[in-house]
């Protein structure tokens, strides 16, 4: 466990040296995000002129929920894009065996090889937006919902990272997928209002297909203390399937991509 | 006697290809139903190898020789037969195995292009569990023999093509294991880097004992460095044993080239042996091995003062490999049973 | 002229069979924003009974079905190609032959949409289905609406295309094509119908260009301003249009200059 740690940290250091000696690049990089995030912000602003109340959510709440969003795109374009994007190239380039040479978990270095470590912006942005949302409601914040964000919001980091690798895996079937991720990312977008606002398909289609529904959602909801036991016991439940299920999987497309007999 | 630390016995991989032929009718029909064919890549081979050989893989393109180093170190699961690599079954992988072994790929990259090659030691150091201590003295040997000073902290992607191969069979070694599967280690380099990196394997095995299993299509790296092939073709071993004696058994003949003075006659040349190659002077003969010193003898008594030149050769190991490819029958006996 | 078009098209066409899938999500990305944004303004409207300004929840649907086509065929992306092209070195030969590289783009452009329009139509059905959009369509709105839909996607074509010449002096042109794209986030007609913008921020987006290029084209079509008014926006796409023109040649020949003496 300390090993995957100590490699963690290693995976970090070295790019974040790397974005360092491009400090140009790493300021334009910080602007962008910054105009993106604040875009989106006014996007909102813009939506609430006319009302004080959108399906049942307040200004504040949407906040929230922006920021939440963009905390989630924030890890998902932080480690997980750049690592399958990478491993993909490896599949397409026959590199991928130096992976499997490794005596370390094949599934580890695939998933967190590589950080583009500029996306902590992102992160923390989308930190910043929630807590000034937050601030903003009337309602206080209790350790309880305090708790209780936190563990939905690890568990929309997780549901992610299983779609991904699940999204990835088929690699070792069909090689290029980059268009199957990038599908993925067409409808990540529709992560940034509550998914109670779109019609039925659409928001079956984000709370299980893609599951940015749920992972960006619940935790907005749970900082106001809008989350109940059942629903918290549902998303904890569905997580760990999803976890279970897409290890399995990479599994399977590792056997296979060896020509293991199944 | 200590344990052979390669043993292979009736490895055997079959790939199943999905057919399709050409045209629009083919690949809606392929959609609804599939058509494989069995492609044998590899057929029962068997041999093994003692700690400290280097052992040279030899066959043409498609032979099976990358397949059958891909089994042996854990990247393809065979469809039947059985190895042992270092003591354990190679595709299951385990941790001790892997420690144990290396295979570098020529053409491959396993570095991260955009960082120096320091810092991708530094994740290989922690990935492979080596103490600080270990790590460093291992690194600084094979700076040493590998000349990579300067090399290790630029980008690997400013490198040439050959400091980045010096680099990679670096990474490919940092953790001393003790069996290197080399995939064609000299692809693609200029003549020099191919003597620097023969030169660096036959140290390796010298310094460090470690056994070299090594595939080329380059006829020198196998004549530098191997006492014992394994030849290959259509994924059946066909020869095992040392270099010298299959040229022995494929190529029983010798090779003797005559240069003649002006007005010389040459008519009786052809019935001493079979003319390869004739032009005005210069005549090449091949003659059986065991005539060769009689016939040597003859050339010289009836050209007297007609004779400018001669020589007496075995044939170019090229020709005695392309013969064994070709599918000229081997002798008996070729492979141990 | 025309026989170079043909040439081009079939040779495009052959290059579009290896791109089924990216064809795909051209469609998919063409419809997703507009959808998105159609359900927030609708959440608005039903809070405030129905009813946002000029916009009932019919006119919204109407506006945004008419955003998906809109948005499908005048989407532009040769920022990021043309960038790409110089890295890898491709531009050269293209300057090399006696045809400007703008026509490769057009051809590449028209084709594009062209087909994927099929795929689009469809999609737009079924959304003004779910969700009532009311159209109030004369015939000369569609008229006057098609013209209006070439304006803007020429206007997105050109400009798309100053900002991707910028190219030709750094290869940092993601972050100024970022800043273009959010700018028209805002105010090109997507996220909110131009009517709709908050007071200031409609005076600017009727000032900047952006607005012509989505935002006009689909009120036009769902049936929304009079005919005096769509005129005057029309006239607004026209002048963007010579800016966009004027524009394009002066960055186009500055570009050249600028590449061919660090050397192509």
């Amino acid at each position: 466990m300390g090993r995957y740690l100590r490699l963690l940290g290693l995976f970090v250091r070295t790019e974040l040296q790397f974005a360092l000696e491009y400090r140009f690049n790493l300021l334009l990089e910080i602007m962008q995000i910054v105009v993106v995030s604040g875009t989106s912000v006014a996007a909102v602003l813009i939506l609430y002129a006319y009302t004080e109340v959108m399906n049942g959510w307040s200004l504040p709440q949407m906040v929230v929920l922006l920021g939440v969003f963009y905390m989630v795109q924030g890890v998902e374009e932080l480690v997980f894009q750049p690592s399958f994007q990478r491993f993909m190239e490896h599949v397409r380039q026959g590199t991928l065996d130096f992976v499997l040479l490794k005596p370390v978990s094949s599934q580890f270095m695939v998933s967190f090889r590589h950080f583009q470590t500029v996306q902590t912006i992102q992160v923390a942005v989308g930190l910043v937006i929630t807590l000034y949302g937050v601030a903003q409601l009337a309602t206080v914040l209790t350790v309880g919902s305090a708790a209780a964000f936190a563990l939905t919001l690890a568990c929309g980091f997780v549901l992610i990272y299983a779609l991904l690798l699940v999204l990835s895996t088929l690699a070792f079937w069909f090689v290029r997928v980059d268009n199957i991720l990038a599908l993925f990312w067409a409808f990540i977008d529709a992560g940034r209002f509550p998914i109670d606002i779109y019609p039925g398909w659409l928001r079956l289609t984000m709370s299980t297909v893609v599951p940015v529904g749920i992972a960006v959602t619940v935790p907005a909801k749970a900082i106001v203390g809008l989350v109940d036991l059942q629903t918290l016991g549902f998303v904890l439940a569905a997580t760990a399937a999803a976890w279970l299920f897409s290890r399995a999987f990479w599994k399977r497309g590792l056997r296979a991509y060896t020509g293991a007999s199944a | 006697m200590p344990e052979p630390i390669v043993r292979v016995a009736g490895l055997t991989k079959v790939y199943r290809v999905h057919e399709r032929e050409e045209g629009l009718g083919a690949t809606f029909r392929s959609v609804l139903k599939r058509r494989f064919r069995d492609v044998p890549a590899v057929t029962e081979v068997t041999f093994t190898i003692e700690p400290g050989e280097v052992v040279g893989f030899l066959g043409p393109n498609g032979a099976g020789k990358t397949t059958t180093l891909k089994m042996l170190a854990g990247l393809l699961y065979p469809t039947g037969g059985e190895a042992r690599v270092v003591g354990h079954v190679p595709w299951r992988r385990e941790g001790a195995f892997l420690r144990q072994m290396t295979l570098l790929m020529g053409n491959r990259s396993q570095l991260v292009w955009d960082i120096p090659a320091a810092d991708s030691f530094r994740v290989l150091q922690e990935i492979y569990g080596l103490a600080d201590e270990r790590y460093r003295a291992t690194l600084a040997e094979l700076t040493e023999l590998l000349e990579l000073g300067p090399l290790m902290h630029k980008p690997v992607r400013n490198l040439s093509l050959g400091e980045r191969m010096k680099v990679e069979f670096a990474a490919g070694l940092i953790h001393s294991p003790r069996v290197a599967f080399l995939d064609e280690p000299t692809l693609g380099l200029d003549v020099s880097m191919q003597a620097r990196i023969r030169r660096f394997v036959a140290e390796l095995n010298r310094r460090a004992g470690t056994t070299i299993l090594l595939t080329s299509h380059y006829m020198d790296d196998i004549l530098a460095l191997c006492k014992r092939v394994l030849v290959i073709h259509h994924g059946r071993l066909l020869y095992d044993g040392a270099l010298g004696e299959l040229a022995q058994r494929m190529a029983p003949y010798k090779v003797i080239r005559v240069v003649l003075r002006d007005g010389a006659a040459s008519a009786f040349l052809d019935e001493l042996g079979t003319v390869v190659e004739r032009d005005e002077a210069r005549i090449t003969l091949r003659v059986p091995r065991e005539l060769a010193g009689e016939r040597t003898a003859r050339i010289v008594r009836e050209l007297e003062g007609g004779l400018a030149d001669i020589s007496v050769e075995d044939p170019p190991i090229e020709e005695v490999i392309d013969r064994v490819f070709a599918g000229e029958r081997m002798p008996d006996s070729a492979v141990p049973a | 002229m025309i026989r170079i078009y043909r040439a081009l098209l079939t040779n495009q066409i052959q290059i579009m069979s290896q791109y089924r899938a990216q064809m795909f999500l051209y469609v998919l990305f063409s419809f997703i924003r507009p959808i998105i944004f159609l359900a927030a303004w609708l959440a608005v409207a039903d809070s405030q009974g129905g009813q946002l300004g000029a916009f009932s929840r019919s006119d919204l649907a109407a506006y945004y079905v008419v955003m998906i086509f809109v948005t499908h065929l005048t989407t532009s992306w040769d920022m990021y190609e043309f960038e790409y092209e110089i890295r890898q070195g491709a531009l050269s030969p293209k300057l090399l032959r006696p045809l400007h590289p703008l026509h490769y783009s057009i051809v590449a452009n028209v084709l594009w949409k062209g087909f994927t329009s099929v795929a689009v139509i469809p999609v737009a059905v079924i959304v003004a289905i779910t969700f009532e959009a009311r159209f109030t369509t004369d015939a000369w709105h569609v008229a006057l609406g098609s013209v209006s839909l070439l304006l803007g996607a020429a206007l997105q074509f050109l400009f798309g295309w100053v900002f991707a010449l910028v190219a030709f002096w750094t290869t940092r042109v993601h972050a100024f094509v970022t800043l273009y794209q959010r700018a028209g986030f805002i105010f090109a007609g997507q996220i909110a119908p131009l009517a709709l913008l908050p007071g200031p921020l409609q005076a600017i987006a009727y000032g900047l260009p952006f607005g012509y290029m989505l935002g006009v084209p689909a009120d036009i079509l769902r049936g929304g301003p009079d005919l005096a008014t769509a005129l005057l926006l029309m006239g607004g796409q026209v002048v963007w249009l010579a800016v966009a023109v004027v524009l394009y040649r002066a960055v186009w020949s500055a570009g050249l200059r600028q590449y061919s003496a660090v050397g192509a």
